[in-house]
């Protein structure tokens, strides 16, 4: 289990029976050598429609930013301060933004085919952000303490029972619903980013459908 | 498409790239965006409807609400599970998934209002009232609060004519209603005082949480329901996508929500667990549509590709 | 609250069309998203270098 240039360095051994150097050997396996943070890039990837993966996951980040800013000052916070109120409205907007880059980027995804190539699980894992991101923004909603909540609680309950599933998520429990929206399901929704990204740094931005090689 | 004959992306040639500086102005511009979206547009935050609010906008359907609790014929009182067992629930084709749920959160919907009402002291007609309706059978319960729930009777509305007293509890005709028309009006004048507000927390304890309780009687009142659909937000609505005013709702539920606009599901009992037992079809055929012959085919029919890629297309046609 | 917000106490303007309705904002939405998506699929992308002759694997 080498790292650069098959050099051990003094801490390390090759013995194969040995957990950390499987861990280490399969974590650096996970990403082709310099493809992580490449300076370079295919030569076909040279449009517009490249860019809202990034405005995606940066959307994510403000996401995640304004939520822990609202975090500071707890659940009824943004009722009472205004820059509470525009912390939360920037959180707000920014989830809006989220959605809709998520979605661009979903088109252009499809439109390009860009499963071909091994990259099947980059698309599933793709989808399945997109639905655990629905639900996340259904638990913010239900947060908010006020009559979006109320409202939006009385309804979603019907639908969660009708699969009964509404005593494990108890939608009009706010306690445990801003659990699940600060907790659990951004830990989800980073995880999977986390394998998704991986995924696309691992192999590479899908050629153009019948591409060519040149030479 | 039976072989999947896709180049390795590494075995192209490249040309240089700055992938953290293309992230940090991706950054910059979701910043500006966000910051400059919420300065100007703002977020709406229409108060929590209280029921103390419910008893001055609407004091008739608070009555007649707590008169229908204890008549075991509200939404909840005849939902099934999670709460009780006075309903199958829905079903999705012969599985009976809200039924298998089982009842997890018990609530016995008279206690929505005989709950609250038992904590009120130095009020000697409650309390008369309540030993009369404790003392009472089952039977006789349900024909006092079932006569006076009819004899409230409903206003006159989509052209229909008024029943009993046209919804007016002050206009109710003389009968044996037994201890329901003082329960009914002491849970109104309970609401006026606020004391109703935290006496129906499903928590156990002094620190608050779960709203459970109070929602379901809200919702079983119409008050809730009437301020929503005057949003628009109600089911039959398009309501899942919108929000209050002109404030951005959620876009992305349009496919979900559109269901419910349309038959079947418009007028089924089970619309809920068909709706969702739909979408989560489609969502799986979109998760594994790489799997899928025939859908996977799609970008090559319509080749909107050849204009993402066309300065390749073109280099290499000429190469 | 704050700023100039332009959410207000009634229902917001609506778009009815057959079944469809539909909030303004929504409506405006996906109509900015439609013309992203075309707009990137349309405006030329800059390729100002063209030292792209490196052959073979990209590292």
């Amino acid at each position: 289990m080498t790292t650069s240039e098959g050099e051990l360095s003094t801490r390390q051994t090759a013995d194969p029976k040995n957990w950390t150097n499987r861990l280490r050997g399969w974590l650096e396996g996970l990403v082709p050598k310099g493809e992580a943070l490449p300076d370079r890039q295919p030569v076909y990837v040279a449009s517009w429609i490249y860019v809202f993966g990034v405005l995606t996951l940066t959307s994510l980040v403000v996401v995640i930013a304004s939520g822990f800013v609202l975090s500071l000052g707890g659940v009824s916070w943004w009722h009472v301060s205004s820059l509470g109120h525009y912390v939360n409205s920037v959180h707000l907007w920014s989830t809006e933004l989220f959605f809709g880059f998520m979605v661009v980027h979903l088109w252009g995804k499809f439109w390009m085919a860009a499963w071909r190539g091994k990259r099947a699980l980059t698309w599933i894992t793709g989808i399945l952000l997109f639905g655990i991101s629905i639900g996340t923004s259904f638990t913010g909603f239900l947060s908010q303490s006020n009559f979006d909540s109320q409202w939006i609680g009385a309804e979603g309950k019907d639908g969660i029972n009708s699969i009964g599933v509404g005593a494990f998520f108890n939608v009009l429990n706010p306690g445990q619903m801003l659990l699940w929206h600060v907790v659990l399901l951004p830990l989800g929704v980073g995880l999977i980013t986390l394998w998704h990204i991986i995924l696309v740094r691992r192999h590479g931005v899908v050629p153009p459908l019948d591409a060519d090689l040149e030479g | 498409m039976s072989r999947d004959r896709t180049p390795d992306a590494h075995d192209f040639p490249t040309r240089r790239y700055d992938l953290v500086r293309e992230f940090v102005i991706a950054l910059v511009v979701v910043l500006v965006l966000s910051g400059g979206l919420a300065a100007i547009f703002s977020s709406p935050d229409t108060k929590a409807i209280t029921m103390s609010g419910w008893a001055k906008a609407d004091p008739e359907n608070l009555v007649t609400t707590a008169a229908s609790e204890l008549a075991g014929t509200t939404t909840s009182a005849t939902y099934g599970a999670p709460y009780n067992n006075n309903a199958e629930g829905q079903k999705l084709g012969p599985l009976l998934l809200q039924k298998w749920g089982g009842v997890r959160i018990p609530v016995n919907s008279a206690d929505l209002v005989l709950g609250p009402l038992s904590n009120v002291s130095d009020n000697p007609a409650i309390s008369s009232a309540l030993a009369t309706w404790k003392a009472a059978t089952t039977e006789q319960r349900t024909k006092w609060a079932t006569d006076y729930v009819d004899a409230i009777g409903t206003a006159e509305a989509d052209g229909e004519p008024a029943t009993g007293a046209g919804g007016d509890p002050a206009k109710v005709k003389p009968g044996d209603y037994g201890p329901v028309p003082a329960l009914s009006a002491g849970l109104l004048a309970l609401a006026k005082t606020g004391g109703l507000e935290g006496a129906l927390t499903s928590s156990g304890n002094f620190y608050g949480g779960d709203q459970t309780k109070s929602l379901l009687l809200l919702s079983d009142g119409a008050y809730l329901e009437d301020l929503a659909v005057a949003q628009k937000l109600g089911g039959d609505q398009w309501g899942m996508m919108n929000e209050v005013g002109n404030a951005p709702g959620q876009p992305w539920m349009w496919l979900y929500t559109f269901w419910y606009q349309v038959k079947p599901f418009s007028t089924s009992d089970n619309a809920d667990a068909e709706v969702w037992g739909l979408m989560m079809v489609l969502t799986l055929l979109l998760m594994f549509l790489p799997f899928i012959p025939g859908l996977r085919s799609i970008p090559r029919w319509i080749p909107i590709h050849r204009l993402v890629w066309r300065n390749y297309y073109r280099r290499t046609r000429h190469a | 609250m704050s700023g100039l917000s332009i959410v207000m106490e009634g229902p917001g303007n609506y778009i009815n069309w057959g079944v469809i309705q539909i909030s303004v904002a929504n409506l405006a939405i996906i109509a900015v998203m439609v013309l992203l998506f075309i707009l990137a699929l349309v405006v030329p992308f800059p390729s100002h270098d063209e030292d792209s002759d490196e052959e073979g694997h990209s590292r």
